[in-house]
């Protein structure tokens, strides 16, 4: 049994077309995999529906061998956070501080741990200095790294990421990556949903989706070199493997360079 | 010039009432025609702070902007004389967030919104709007959707078709590619290009990918802590040393570029700022 089973689910918003179209995807426990695709792919509708924001029309979701449905769906939350897409969508509370608690009341955390790990991932994501200012009235990126801090306070089994590091700066960006491969190597299952070829490296498995449906689901790894696959979906080659594609294209042999750029490409 | 910062300070009010300093001593010219800029720094530098000030969305709380002649002081903005509109349409600004931007009920009037509250026609304001959502990438059927009911890069395609539909002097776009797919990020930057290319326009695009800036960019601004600390061209600011302590990170041709010629003793002639550049100077190198 995989820790998520997605059978056979189609979704459609009303009366529009298909946003998700027969998808059928297995997530095991302790995975990390980065879901790919097109501006209106399906990916943060499939996100939705795993943490029971939305109900598929057909087909059924299980998480940890429990099927979703209204009884289910408070437990599941606890297992699985998401940091959503648009930060401001996430918050509830008139402070940071506020924001991150609401999570942990939820999961009746004591008063003091509470306090201790609001503490914790303000600091983590260097929000701590603006524990008390408005959600609301931080910048882009200062948003995205409180809403990305309420659900590490959470310490779900499963944490989803929608395109959570859209508006971090590079530094930041590359902390929260190096914070997800912390927390993937203590057990913890990650499913990022990303535009950028670098952080899908990081991931164990890439599913690509198109129109809806899952085009391709493969070994990070594999998907990296597939061109044919990438480009179905509006997605580029990593620019070692674009360079490495280019010298084949020119029949340049030089396999000590090919070499190269590949481990260039794995380390992102 | 077109827009002129002089020693611009601005100060938010919190909700305790204490002040913020976002900008500090800012001093900046920006041309009406012919510049490719790029505004970069950190997480909270100040730069959407800036962006606002370039089409007196926010007023200073120190010092002044000059657009296109009018002045955006303290003083000037109790004047009834200060008249906002030639400058919302002589600048147009794409938000960070385009669910700030987006709120008629259909695609097509939000829009058709822009152009017709600048007297064009309702015939030709639905002509743009057709035309600018495809430029977008987005095709017909989208017009008659609600704005709101669209995944985040429909979103953000549809706010850039609202700014562009007005045809403003001066494009000023807020993080315009984050959320884009990579080839809807690669054809608005072309986009964009053409626009400042053919029409001999000014575009100013905040961002925080270096390839962008590498890339694009004719002129870099870069932010910290409120402080204008770069203004210059995006060669010299990637050779410098202390990139990485604003919070920068080198662009992925350079670092490839510089991988390459350390690692086999080569070194690459002249410029590389273009993936085919780069293509092409490993191919002689080959040789
Ligand atoms: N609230 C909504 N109402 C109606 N249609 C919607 C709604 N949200 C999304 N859609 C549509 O469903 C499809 C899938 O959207 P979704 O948000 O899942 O895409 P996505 O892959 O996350 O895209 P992006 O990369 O732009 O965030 C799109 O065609 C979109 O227009
Ligand atoms: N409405 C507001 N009220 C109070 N402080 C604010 C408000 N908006 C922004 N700030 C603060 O002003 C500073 C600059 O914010 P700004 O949005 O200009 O940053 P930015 O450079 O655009 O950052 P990002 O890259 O994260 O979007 C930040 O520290 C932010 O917390
Ligand atoms: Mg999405
Ligand atoms: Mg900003």
């Amino acid at each position: 049994m995989s820790l998520i089973e997605i059978e056979n689910v189609s979704f459609t918003y009303h009366g529009n077309k298909k946003a998700l179209d027969d998808v059928s995807l297995s997530i095991e426990k302790g995975e990390w995999v980065s879901i790919l695709g097109h501006n209106g792919s399906g990916k943060s509708t499939l996100s939705k529906l795993i943490v029971g924001l939305l109900k598929p029309q057909q087909g059924v979701i299980r998480v940890g061998g429990i099927t979703l449905s209204a009884d289910t769906v408070r437990d599941i939350r606890k297992k699985v956070g998401i940091v959503f897409q648009n930060p401001d969508n996430q918050f509830v509370g008139v402070t940071v501080r506020d924001d991150i608690a609401f999570g942990l009341e939820n999961l009746q955390i004591e008063r003091e741990e509470m306090i201790e790990r609001i503490e914790h991932y303000a600091k983590k994501v260097d929000m701590y200095s603006y524990l008390n200012k408005e959600p609301h009235n931080l910048s882009g990126g200062q948003k995205q790294r409180v809403a990305i801090a309420g659900i590490l306070a959470m310490k779900t089994d499963v944490i989803i990421f929608d395109e959570a590091t859209a508006m971090l700066d590079p530094e930041g960006r590359e902390r929260v990556m190096e914070y997800m491969r912390a927390l993937n190597r203590e057990g913890t299952t990650i499913i990022t949903i990303t535009h950028d070829m670098k952080e899908a490296v990081l991931s164990d498995r890439i599913v690509v989706l198109k129109d809806g449906r899952v085009l391709k689901s493969d070994k990070s790894e594999n998907i990296l070199k597939d061109k044919a696959t990438l480009e179905k979906s509006n997605l580029e080659l990593l620019l070692p493997l674009e360079i490495m594609h280019y010298l084949n294209e020119n029949g340049i042999e030089n396999p000590s360079l090919k070499e190269f750029l590949w481990q260039l490409s794995l380390n992102g | 010039m077109a827009i002129k910062f002089e020693r611009v300070g601005y100060e938010y009010k919190d909700i305790d009432g204490k002040g913020y300093l976002a900008l500090a001593d800012v001093t900046l010219n920006i041309n009406k025609t012919g510049e490719f800029i790029t505004l970069i720094g950190e997480t909270g530098s100040g730069k959407s702070t800036l962006a606002q000030h370039m089409n007196a969305l926010l007023t200073p709380t120190e010092g002044r902007v000059h657009i296109f002649g009018m002045k955006i002081s303290r003083e000037t903005r109790k004047s009834k004389n200060l008249k906002l509109n030639p400058i919302r349409q002589k600048v147009g600004l794409v938000f960070q967030f385009p669910e700030y931007q987006l709120f008629e009920e259909t695609v097509e009037n939000d829009i058709a919104f822009g152009p017709k509250n600048f007297g064009v026609s309702e015939a030709e304001a639905k002509e743009r709007a057709k035309k600018m959502l495809n430029i977008v990438g987005l095709d017909d059927s989208y017009l008659s959707r609600s704005p709101f009911n669209l995944s985040g890069g429909e979103k953000k395609r549809v706010s850039i078709a609202g700014i562009l539909a007005m045809e403003p002097d001066i494009l000023v776009l807020d993080e315009p590619t984050s959320g884009l797919d990579p080839l809807g990020r690669n054809a608005l930057l072309e986009v964009f290009y053409d626009i400042h290319q053919k029409l001999d326009k000014t575009v100013v695009i905040i961002t925080h990918d270096m390839n962008t800036v590498y890339e694009y960019a004719k002129r870099v601004l870069v932010m910290r802590e409120g402080n204008l600390v770069y203004d210059g061209n995006p060669t010299q600011l990637f050779s410098r040393k202390n990139v990485k302590s604003w919070n920068l990170d080198v662009p992925d041709i350079l670092k490839l570029r510089r991988a390459l010629e350390e690692k086999f003793s080569i070194t690459l002639e002249g410029e590389t700022r273009s993936k085919a550049q780069l293509m092409a100077k490993i191919k002689e190198a080959l040789r």
